[in-house]
């Protein structure tokens, strides 16, 4: 059998999946972070899959890339709030960050 | 030439009073006194002129309806059913309104005059200016206006002067209310003028009076016949016995009662004396009460036409005299003695109408406009000198004809005159009508007692007057000063003079008082020389009698020496009673008052006509009041204020509930929005329909655009697809028979903006008939008997009629109904097929059959998903009949 | 793709689906920390496999080296988590969601899963090139694209990392003890005992001093 596109999507679709029932799912702020990662990478290589598939350019490599940038910026300042919210409320428990509640 | 004074003899007060109500403040008060004097000045010169040449095309041109007429434009014109009615603002004055306008523009001038002495203290004097002349210039209006529309633009014009004048004090809420009552009253018989002018208008083509004065003298079968209610000639409901003319006369007088205070609506009249004296002259006594005297007199041919209003009228205006009179005999206040005194000498003036003698009672509408006004004069004269505010009572007056002589003078005139002492004004006009009341026997065909009673109770009601107007005088002037009236209210409106009122010491009044009261008590005394008859040569009724109707008949001829006897005794009997129990000071009074105390007590609370109303009419009125403020409050209020409130504050409190602060809650949301969008794009949208009009039998359908639709349709619902999976989203199809599901129904109802409903039939199915509306609402049938239009019916039965279905068409069992096909009426018990294409009328409705399609189509997008949706198409299309009417009657097709 | 490519495919897969379960289930966060990093890493090798050369070194560098490494330093900073006092919340609307998007998930990669595309084969560097092998994926050809071709953006994810820099910088810094000071006189001077004490207290946290341990709750 020949490895397709098909494939190579269908797993990042399954990835994605699961990167965002994790976000959904699970409490533990620091693992909502990294289900935003896994989503993040998922795309990714959904990217860079189709253009493997289509390679006249490198522009899914090149956004991949961008991806990869704006992830690890976006990992830092949420961590950094992780960080504050910690000092403020003694958790990472999402549930307790309630705060802005009718 | 003349014609142009009209125009100048109505717009010189009325420009007076713009100028002075816009700039009078600032102008200053000699600016608005000049103003005023000289506008109601220019107005009497121009009457004097157009009077003038009104005299010249009588006697040398020996024109017997001499009119002056000046159109300034045209004013609307009033459509309806093919026929129009233009009103044009136009003046007319013949010798009835000359005669009025003369009166009106001369009495107007001397009050002018003489308020600006008497109201020289009052700080909104520019206000009052301005009232007055507004007043004047919508009273020459009344009386000038050719037409119905415009006199009843004076007629409401007067109405709003008088209540701006009554409660011209209007910080006084008693005065206010006074102003306030006077205006709703009037605004009851307005509503009379309203509808008798429409009913004239409808009856004779036109409104102008010359007009339907002709209409009543050459055709009077038009008001002598029956009084019928509908529409276009259809009558609902005919009234035997009432004939046009009647209720149309009987609307026009409630309006009479209202403005001319005769009983019910006179209750407004005594408490008008709430405002200035000179308001009360003016208005209330020589000229906004005439108006409906004015009115009748006007219309009398009309009036004449119609016997049992004129006997409503002139019972009424007995019962009016009497009631005035009597309640005058014991009051108090003088200027309320005086207000009595006018209603009930408009009763002799209804009186004297209503038994047809219309020159007689105007003439005492003329005499009666200078005596009373000169007693209103003195009234305030008096008033000045000792001091009085609002009112004064007469216990407390007394010996002033030492210290104002020509007061004095002036105010014994005038009580002769009222109670009818010979050779004075009052006299001849009194005697005047009495002898037309006697004249008017043979009038009354119907209640030949009717005129001896009311000539009775006439004789009755001037005894009194006289009894009591020289009450009024003996107390007021003879015998000893009483001290003056003690002061209870606080408002300093007739304190005019500097100087201070220490003991109230009595004093004449300045000559802008003094001057008017004197022209005024000339007229008083000859003013009734225009009716006297020498050799043969009446100038009064000759000159009026062009312009007015009659209701033929002649003088019974012992009714002169009746009347005139009759009247001398109650002149004598009043006078000497009043001089036996007032000119010294007597204990008669006094005891009498006790002897008949219940009496006394009626008469002091004059009949407590106005507990009565206030109990019955305004108790009414306040629970409606009340009724309505629980429904504004607890319903209207409760609807849109109260509900929507809680509405939004529930739909707040969800909303708000939803703002839980969980990231995973607003997760969640974005995770079932993400679905919705997903399922909106997977799921195919086909969403089918017509595309523009059907032609024929030809229907083009469309299907929606999607990216990688295919589209495949079946068109005669038999489940297989007739076309192949093709991009193209438009079919078009030539619809057969065989394609029809369903019939489709057409119904164009015949009732009241109905419109075109189509109701689609499965065959083997029927139609549900109801009764009416509500049962249709509330069974869910389909089609309502009140459809059919009226005369549905064949003949006595009422049975509904049956729709069902086969195969091949509709059935129709007419049952109770008329139906027809093709113009011929079908048989009640034999079901009638409709095929489509065919039409029926089920009586003023119809009903036509065309075929019902239900196409498919089946949709199917890239991802593979398929979905198939429907839509409904009636063909052959049915036309509104109206629409196909106007069609064919724009192609040509007779 | 040769067999061994499919082998590869197979293995890298299977290995990043492990390890994204992981990530999402394991309950201790360490753990679940280094199931991204093998996940990172397994990914790593799918881009291999489709030519991404510079980028699997890029992914393993930047991400596995950096990011995942900031996020253990977080997790070891925070220290163990002790359980929720009310018990967790909203278990029904988790169980919705999760399942939700599982399902529109597994719905996406059932019709994705047939596509097709024509699969051109890529030449690759021999050891001789070196530097200027100019390949699809290669360092030289990715390079031209980005550098020529996305300027722009380029200079402006820098400015974006610059700003991640200063706001992190910024958001996570907390009050310096002089800060602290003023803060708990201003509150002092209100007269505010209770929450100067929390001041007080929250001062001491800044300082990132050990803190108590907990009553109950897990401790990894």
């Amino acid at each position: 059998m020949q490895i397709e596109l098909g494939h190579y999507l269908a797993l990042s679709s399954v990835i994605f999946g699961l990167g965002a029932v994790g976000f959904l799912v699970r409490r533990n702020v620091l693992v909502q972070l990294m289900s935003i990662e896994l989503m993040l990478n998922s795309v990714n290589l959904m990217l860079i899959a189709c253009n493997r598939f289509l390679p006249n350019n490198h522009a899914g490599q090149v956004f991949a890339f961008f991806v990869i940038a704006v992830a690890a910026a976006e990992a830092s300042v949420g961590l950094a709030i992780v960080i504050s919210l910690f000092r403020l409320k003694k958790t990472v428990h999402s549930d307790q960050a309630d705060s802005l509640r009718h | 030439m003349a014609e142009k004074a009209l125009l100048g003899i109505v717009l010189f007060p009325l420009l007076g009073a713009i100028a002075i109500g816009l700039f009078g403040r600032k102008a200053g008060r000699d600016a608005v006194q000049t103003i005023a004097v000289l506008s109601v000045a220019a107005s009497f010169l121009l009457a004097l002129v157009a009077f003038g040449e009104l005299l010249r095309l009588r006697l040398s041109e020996h024109k017997e309806l001499a009119a002056l007429s000046f159109t300034a434009y045209d004013w609307f014109t009033l459509t309806w059913n093919q026929r129009a009615i233009g009103v044009p603002v136009r003046f007319v004055m013949d010798a009835l309104s000359g005669v009025m306008t003369l009166v009106i523009t001369g009495i107007g001038l001397l009050i002018h005059i003489y308020s600006t002495g008497y109201m020289s203290e009052e700080p909104s004097y520019a206000r009052f200016f301005a009232y007055l002349n507004l007043f004047t210039a919508s009273m020459l209006i009344l009386v000038l206006g050719s037409n119905l529309p415009l006199m009843f633009v004076g007629w409401e014009g007067v109405g709003l002067c008088s209540y701006l004048l009554i409660g011209f004090w209007y910080e006084n809420t008693s005065y206010a209310a006074a102003g306030r009552k006077a205006f709703v009253v009037n605004r009851i018989g307005d509503f009379g003028v309203l509808l008798g002018m429409l009913l004239l208008a409808v009856a004779t083509n036109s409104f102008e009076f010359n007009a339907i004065n002709a209409v009543a003298e050459q055709r009077p079968s038009v008001f002598t016949a029956a009084f019928s209610l509908g529409p276009r000639g259809m009558p609902y409901w005919v009234v035997p016995g009432i004939s046009l003319g009647t209720v149309a006369t009987l609307l026009l007088f409630l309006g009479c009662t209202g403005k001319s205070a005769q009983l019910p609506l006179y209750v407004w009249l005594p408490d008008a004396m709430a405002g200035p004296t000179p308001v009360s002259a003016l208005i209330h006594a020589a000229t906004m009460v005439t108006a409906g005297v004015y009115l009748i007199c006007r219309l009398s041919p009309v009036f004449a036409l119609a016997p049992a209003t004129m006997a409503l009228i002139t019972t009424l205006g007995a019962l009016t005299a009497l009631l005035g009179a009597s309640v005058g005999l014991v009051q108090t206040q003088l200027k309320k003695i005086l207000a009595y005194s006018t209603v009930s000498q408009l009763g002799f003036m209804f009186a004297a109408v209503g038994c047809g003698a219309f020159a007689a009672g105007f003439m005492h509408v003329y005499t009666h406009a200078f005596f009373k006004a000169c007693l209103f004069l003195g009234a305030g004269s008096v008033m000045h000198a000792v001091g009085a505010h609002g009112d004064a009572d007469i216990r407390q007056l007394g010996g002033l004809r030492r210290y104002m002589p020509v007061t004095r003078a002036t105010f014994l005139v005038s009580c002769c005159a009222i109670a009818g002492v010979p050779l004075f004004s009052g006299f001849f006009s009194k005697d005047e009508i009495l002898v037309g009341v006697l004249s008017a026997q043979g009038y009354f065909s119907f209640a030949p007692w009717l005129a001896p009673a009311v000539f009775a109770a006439l004789v009755l009601a001037a005894t009194m007057t006289a009894f009591y107007m020289f009450r009024l005088y003996f107390l007021t002037f003879s015998g000893a000063y009483r001290g003056g009236p003690v002061h209870y209210d606080h408002y300093d409106h007739d304190d005019h003079d500097g100087h201070q009122h220490a003991a109230h010491e009595p004093h004449e009044s300045p000559a802008s008082i003094t001057v008017p009261l004197v022209i005024l008590g000339i007229g008083a005394v000859f003013a009734g020389y225009v009716w006297v008859g020498i050799a043969h040569f009446e100038p009064w009724v000759s000159w009026l009698d062009p312009a007015l109707g009659s209701i033929g008949g002649e003088h019974p001829h012992n009714a002169v020496y009746i009347a005139l006897a009759c009247g001398l005794a109650a002149a004598a009997v009043g006078i000497g009673l009043a001089t036996q129990f007032y000119f010294r000071p007597s204990e008669a009074p006094a005891r009498l008052a006790t002897q008949f105390r219940g009496l006394h007590r009626l008469l002091l609370d004059a009949w407590r006509v106005d507990r009565l109303y206030d109990s019955t009419i305004l108790a009414a009125s306040r629970f409606l009041a009340r009724a309505a403020n629980v429904f504004d409050v607890y319903v209207i209020d409760v609807l849109t204020t109260v509900l929507p409130t809680q509405i939004v504050r529930a739909v707040a409190f969800l909303f708000t509930r939803m703002q839980t602060g969980l990231v995973h809650a607003y997760g969640a949301v974005m995770a079932f929005g993400l679905l919705a969008l997903v399922v909106h794009f997977v799921v195919p949208h086909g969403d089918p329909e017509i595309v523009g009009e059907p032609e024929g039998m030809k229907v083009e359908l469309a299907a929606s655009a999607g990216l990688g639709y295919e589209y495949r349709w079946d068109f005669d619902s038999d489940g297989t697809f007739d076309t192949a999976w093709s991009g193209d989203r438009s079919a078009t199809r030539d619809f057969s028979d065989a394609d029809f599901v369903r019939f489709a129904v057409v119904f164009e109802g015949a009732s009241y903006g109905a419109h075109p409903r189509t109701l689609t039939v499965a065959p083997k199915d029927s139609v549900a008939v109801s009764g009416s509306a509500l049962t249709r609402a509330l069974t869910s049938a389909e089609i309502s008997a009140d459809e059919f239009g009226p005369g549905w019916q064949h003949g006595e039965d009422n049975r509904l009629p049956q729709i069902s279905s086969d195969q091949d068409g509709l059935l129709i069992t007419p049952r109770g109904a008329r139906v027809r096909k093709n113009g011929t009426m079908q048989a009640s018990e034999k079901p009638v097929r409709v095929a489509r294409g065919e039409s029926v009328t089920i009586g003023f409705s119809r009903l036509t059959v065309t075929g019902y399609a239900r196409p498919r189509v089946q949709v199917r997008n890239g991802f593979g998903i398929e979905r198939t949706q429907s839509v409904g198409v009636v063909v052959p299309k049915v036309t509104r009949r109206l629409t196909a009417q106007v069609a064919a009657a724009r192609a040509g097709v007779p | 793709m040769s067999t061994a490519g499919i082998v590869l495919f197979f293995v890298f897969g299977s290995l990043a689906l492990a390890s994204a379960v992981g990530t999402i289930a394991l309950p201790s966060p360490i753990r679940a920390a280094m199931s991204l990093l093998a996940h990172i890493v397994s990914l790593s090798g799918l881009f291999l496999l489709l030519h991404a050369h510079l980028l699997a070194a890029l992914q393993v560098l930047v991400y596995a080296g950096a990011v995942v490494v900031l996020f253990i330093f977080v997790i070891m900073l925070i220290g163990p988590v002790p359980a929720p006092p009310h018990g967790e919340r909203g278990r029904l609307i988790k169980a919705c969601s999760g399942a939700t998007m599982l399902a529109v998930s597994l719905l996406l990669a059932y019709s994705l899963l047939p596509v097709k595309a024509p699969l051109e084969s890529l030449g690759s560097c021999t050891t001789a090139e070196g530097a200027e092998c100019d390949q699809f994926g290669g360092v030289l050809a990715f390079s031209k694209s980005l550098f020529v071709g996305a300027m722009v953006p380029f200079e402006l994810i820098a400015v974006l990392l610059t700003v991640a820099v200063v706001g992190a910088v910024a958001v996570a810094r907390g009050r310096t003890a002089a800060e602290s000071r003023v803060l708990s006189m201003k509150l002092h001077e209100k007269g505010k005992e209770s929450v100067a004490e929390e001041a007080r207290e929250h001062a001491l946290a800044t300082k990132l001093t050990v803190p108590p341990p907990p009553e109950r709750g897990t401790l990894t």
